[in-house]
C-alpha cells in the first residue's frame, strides 16, 4: 500500500500545531500587509490581522509562492510515495490552480484535488482524507471522491458590515445585490465556486434565522433529509460571545450535536471584516 | 295593489339607486372611523366598489338578469377596495349568484338570496367580527328568512321590515364591539350597506333616480385617471388665434361665432377687444374655426395642439420613466416577482432598491381595489407573484385579487404596514421555495411592530384616552399608544411604548411634511435613550403621518 501525504493551507483552519499532531502539512496563507509580508499562524495571529484590519492599512491575500508549494512536495515525497494536496476553493483563489499546473511535473505522485471547499467545511475534507487513507485509497481516487463529494457543503455567513466587502471590490455582483438604502446584515452563501448573496436580513436575530432556516432546508432538498447524516460547523471573524450565543440557539434546533466552532480563515476575514457569523452544513461521505 | 315581483329592470334601478344612496353620504359615513385619523375611509372605499358596478350596469341596454348580475357581481369585485368594499363585493356576488337564475324574484327568492350574500360575506374574512357590516347584513338576511317563513309576499312591506331591523342591528353594533361604543359611533360599513337598502327601497318605491353618473374619480388610482382622462378627451385639438377684425364684430356676431364653435366643439374662449378677437375652442376639426374666423378678419398667432398626442406622450413618458426604474428587471420571465403597495416616494424607493417590480401607490389614504391589483399582477412577468399590501384594510382586495388570477401564482403576505412590508421583502430567500419564503417572511413581518404618528380630526375617546380635535396621535398595532399636544413626546412615548429588551432596530421614515433636521432631532433623541438599539433614519415621504415608525 502506498504511503500517502495530505497538504492543504491554511484556509482549512488547521494550525500549525494540530497539523503536527495530525500528521499532516499546513501551508500558510501570505498577507501583504503594507510593505510587509506576513504568513498566518506563523508570523500573523488573529489578534494582530484584526489590529490591522482595523487600522486604514491596505491588507492583500496572495496565494503561496510555487517555490514553497514545490519545496514541501519535494521534503514530502522522500518519505512518501504519493500527496493529496487540497487547496482552498479554486473559486476564491488561484492557488489552486497553480497547485494543478505545478502537479503536473510530478508524475502524478502528487493528486490536486479541486473540490471548492475552504474553512471548516475544508477541514472535514482533510477528515475524510484521512480515513480514505486509512481505508487503502490511492491518492488519485481520493482525489475523484472528494471531488465529486465537493458540492455537498455550504457555508452561511451573516456580514455585520458591508464596508470590507465594498472595499474589496472583489465580490462585486454579491455586494451589487445587496445595495439599497436601508441597513442590512446581508447573508452570504459559499457553495462550489461562488461566494455570492444569499439573503438579506435587518436585524441579528433574523439574519440568524434565515441561516438556520437555510441549512435545515439543505438537509431536506439537499443532504437526504436526515441531520443525523450532516454535519454542522460553525465560524466567525473575531466575535466569540456572539457565536456562542448563536451555538446555543443552533443546538436548541439541533439538540445534542457537537458544533466545532472556529475562527474563519484570514482569507476570507480579509473581505467580510469582523463581527461575522456563519454556519456550514456539510453531509457526511459514505466510502 | 301589492308588488310581489322584482324583474331585472326594476332590480337594476334598485342597485343603481342603492349605489347612489351611499355615493351621496360617503363623506358622513367617512367620519364614522372609529380612530378621528383623517384619512377615514370606508365610505369612500365603498362607494368606489360600488359605483364600479354601477357603472357597468348603467351601460346594459336592457339586461335579462343573467347579464345585470354578472354586470353587478364582476364589477364590485373588480372595484373593491378596502375591507369594507371587499365584504361589499362579496355580499353582491352571493346575492346575484342566487338571483340570477331567475326572470324575476320574489320574496322566497330574494330570501334565499340573503342568506346566499351573508354566507359568502363572512368566507371571505379570515376572522369574522361581530359588531360590524357583517353583522347588519346577517341580521337582515334572518329577517328576510323570518318574514318568507311567516308567508309574507308584499315586496313593499318585506323590504321596509327588513331596513327597520337592519337600521336596529345597526344601532346595536357599538354594543357588540367596545371601540365603537367608547368612539361613540355605529359601524361605519353596516351604516353603508343601509344606505345602499334606503336607496334601493326609493327606487322600488318608484321616486325618481338620477341615471347620470358624475362619480368623483379623484380617488382612483393614477393609472386609472389616465385612462379616464384619455376617454374624457371628447375634442382632441387646442385651437387658439387671434382675428384681426377687417368687418363688423359686434355683439350680435360675436353670439353667432360663439354658438357655431359651441356646435362644433368645447372649452371656448372668445374675447374681443377694439379691433381683436382672441379665440379659443377645443374641436375636432380646427378648419371649420380657421374658416368660420376668416369671415370676420385676418388671423395671427395660430396654435393648434393634439391634445390627444399630448396625452399619450404624457402616458408615454410615464411609460418611459417606469421601464427606466424597472430597466434592472429582466424582461424574461422570472421566478418570483414583488408588487407592493406604497405611500410616498421615499418608501416607494426603498422597496423598489430591495427588489420590488411593481409599486402601487396607495395606502390607508387610498386603498388600491382588486382591479388595481390585478392590473399590477398582469405587468410583472413572473411565475409566482408575492403581493405586500401593507395595510390591514388592503390584504382582503389583494386575496380576492390573488383568486381572481389563474395563470400565476399569488401569494399575499399579509402585512398590516409598511414597516412589516419592508422586513418581509428584506427576507425573501431567493433560493427557498415560494411556500417556504411565505413562511419565513410572514414570520419576520409579525415580529415588527410599528407606531405611526398623526393628527386627530375630531374629539373622541378610545382605549380610555381622551383624544381633542387637533391633537397629535401615536397609533400602534393595537391601539393609541400616545396622545398629545407635542409631536415630540408624542412620539417619544410612542416608541416608549413599542421597545422591549428583545428590541434590535428602530426604524424611522418620516413624512412629507417634516423635514430631515427635525427628523433627525428625533432620532437623535430615540438613539439616546435606547442604546441597545440600531437606529435607523429613512425619509418615507408619506402624507398625513408624520413619522412611522418600527421596532424589531
Amino acid at each position: 500500500m502506498a504511503k500517502i501525504a495530505i497538504v492543504t493551507d491554511s484556509n482549512s483552519g488547521i494550525t500549525q500545531n494540530e497539523a503536527k499532531e495530525l500528521g499532516i502539512t499546513v501551508i500558510p496563507m501570505p498577507f501583504n500587509i503594507g510593505e510587509e509580508t506576513y504568513y498566518e499562524d506563523i508570523t500573523l495571529s488573529q489578534e494582530q490581522f484584526y489590529e490591522y484590519l482595523k487600522s486604514d492599512v491596505d491588507i492583500c491575500t496572495s496565494q503561496p509562492a510555487p517555490a514553497d508549494v514545490m519545496k514541501v512536495w519535494d521534503e514530502l515525497l522522500k518519505e512518501y510515495d504519493e500527496i493529496v494536496h487540497m487547496p482552498m476553493s479554486s473559486g476564491l483563489s488561484g492557488s489552486c490552480q497553480t497547485a494543478i499546473m505545478l502537479s503536473e511535473d510530478y508524475d502524478g505522485k502528487v493528486c490536486v484535488v479541486n473540490n471548492q471547499r475552504i474553512s471548516v467545511t475544508l477541514r472535514q475534507a482533510i477528515f475524510d482524507t484521512m480515513l480514505l487513507i486509512d481505508k487503502g485509497y490511492s491518492a488519485k481516487e481520493i482525489q475523484k471522491i472528494l471531488e465529486e463529494d465537493g458540492l455537498n457543503a455550504s457555508i452561511y455567513i451573516m456580514l455585520d458590515t458591508l464596508y470590507y466587502l465594498k472595499k474589496g471590490g472583489r465580490i462585486t455582483p454579491a455586494a451589487a445585490a445587496l445595495g439599497t438604502l436601508l441597513k442590512l446584515k446581508p447573508v452570504l452563501q459559499i457553495q462550489g465556486e461562488k461566494l455570492d448573496a444569499f439573503a438579506k436580513a435587518r436585524t441579528v436575530s433574523q439574519a440568524k434565522s434565515i441561516m438556520i432556516n437555510a441549512i435545515k432546508s439543505d438537509i431536506n432538498t439537499r443532504f437526504g433529509g436526515n441531520p443525523e447524516d450532516c454535519c454542522i460547523f460553525m465560524a466567525h471573524t473575531n466575535s466569540d460571545d456572539v457565536i456562542n450565543e448563536f451555538k446555543q440557539e443552533i443546538l436548541k434546533e439541533f439538540p445534542d450535536r457537537e458544533i466545532i466552532v472556529d475562527p474563519l480563515s484570514l482569507s476570507v476575514s480579509c473581505h467580510i471584516g469582523p463581527g461575522a457569523l456563519a454556519v456550514a452544513i456539510v453531509k457526511k461521505l459514505h466510502v | 295593489m301589492a308588488v310581489n315581483m322584482i324583474d331585472a329592470g326594476l332590480l337594476a334601478k334598485m342597485f343603481i339607486a342603492g349605489a347612489k344612496s351611499l355615493e351621496s353620504k360617503k363623506e358622513w359615513i367617512n367620519e364614522l372611523n372609529v380612530f378621528p385619523v383623517p384619512d377615514g375611509d370606508t365610505g369612500t372605499n365603498m362607494t368606489l366598489t360600488i359605483m364600479s358596478a354601477a357603472k357597468e350596469v348603467i351601460s346594459l341596454a336592457q339586461p335579462d338578469m343573467m347579464t345585470l348580475c354578472k354586470a353587478i357581481s364582476s364589477g364590485s369585485l373588480r372595484g373593491a377596495r378596502g375591507n369594507s368594499g371587499v365584504i361589499l363585493s362579496q355580499l353582491l356576488r352571493g346575492f346575484t349568484k342566487v338571483v340570477r337564475d331567475y326572470d324575476s324574484v320574489d320574496v322566497d327568492i330574494i330570501a334565499v338570496a340573503f342568506d346566499k350574500a351573508v354566507e359568502t360575506a363572512y368566507k371571505a374574512v379570515m376572522k369574522p367580527k361581530e359588531g360590524t357590516i357583517l353583522t347588519v347584513a346577517k341580521g337582515m338576511a334572518e329577517k328576510a328568512a323570518e318574514l318568507a317563513h311567516n308567508g309574507e309576499s308584499d315586496l313593499d312591506s318585506f323590504i321596509k321590515q327588513i331596513i327597520e331591523h337592519g337600521d336596529y342591528v345597526l344601532s346595536q353594533t357599538p354594543e357588540m364591539l367596545p371601540v365603537l361604543k367608547q368612539a361613540g359611533v355605529v359601524d361605519s360599513g353596516g351604516q353603508g350597506l343601509m344606505e345602499v337598502m334606503r336607496g334601493a327601497y326609493d327606487a322600488f318605491l318608484g321616486k325618481e333616480v338620477d341615471f347620470t353618473m358624475t362619480t368623483n374619480v379623484s380617488h382612483a388610482a393614477k393609472a386609472n385617471i389616465d385612462a379616464q382622462a384619455e376617454m374624457d378627451i371628447k375634442f382632441g385639438y387646442c385651437t387658439e388665434f387671434i382675428i384681426m377684425l377687417t368687418k363688423n364684430f359686434n355683439i350680435k356676431q360675436e353670439i353667432d361665432f360663439k354658438e357655431y364653435l359651441e356646435s362644433i366643439g368645447d372649452s371656448i374662449v372668445v374675447v374681443a377687444d377694439d379691433d381683436i378677437v382672441k379665440v379659443h375652442v377645443h374641436t375636432n376639426d380646427p378648419g371649420l374655426a380657421i374658416q368660420r374666423a376668416l369671415k370676420y378678419g385676418a388671423l395671427s398667432n395660430m396654435k393648434i395642439d393634439n391634445m390627444r398626442i399630448e396625452h399619450q406622450e404624457k402616458l408615454n413618458l410615464m411609460a418611459e420613466k417606469e421601464a427606466a426604474e424597472t430597466a434592472e428587471t429582466p424582461m424574461e420571465k422570472k421566478d418570483f416577482g414583488f408588487i407592493s403597495v406604497s405611500v410616498g416616494d421615499g418608501i416607494s424607493e426603498i422597496f423598489t432598491s430591495l427588489g420590488v417590480d411593481f409599486i402601487i401607490e396607495g395606502g390607508q389614504t387610498m386603498n388600491p381595489s382588486t382591479e388595481d391589483m390585478l392590473n399590477a399582477i398582469s405587468k410583472v412577468n413572473a411565475d409566482n407573484i408575492f403581493i405586500l399590501p401593507n395595510n390591514k384594510n388592503i390584504v382582503l382586495a389583494a386575496n380576492q385579487a390573488a383568486s381572481l388570477t389563474e395563470d400565476k401564482k399569488i401569494l399575499v403576505v399579509p402585512t398590516k404596514t409598511i414597516p412589516q412590508g419592508i422586513t418581509a421583502a428584506i427576507n425573501f430567500v431567493p433560493d427557498l421555495s415560494a411556500e417556504e419564503n411565505l413562511t419565513n417572511m410572514e414570520g419576520e413581518a409579525e415580529r415588527v411592530k410599528t407606531g405611526e404618528v398623526t393628527y386627530a380630526v375630531r374629539d373622541t375617546m378610545i382605549d380610555d384616552k381622551e383624544i381633542h380635535q387637533g391633537d397629535y396621535m401615536g397609533i400602534g398595532d393595537k391601539g393609541i399608544l400616545s396622545v398629545g399636544t407635542d409631536l415630540q413626546s408624542v412620539v417619544l412615548e410612542m416608541v416608549d411604548a413599542m421597545v422591549d429588551e428583545d428590541s434590535e432596530l428602530i426604524s424611522i421614515y418620516y413624512g412629507s411634511d417634516i423635514d430631515e433636521e427635525a427628523a433627525g432631532v428625533i432620532k437623535d433623541k430615540i438613539e439616546e435613550k435606547y442604546p441597545d438599539c440600531d437606529i435607523e433614519l429613512q425619509k418615507g415621504g408619506q402624507p398625513i403621518y408624520y413619522y412611522i415608525i418600527s421596532v424589531e
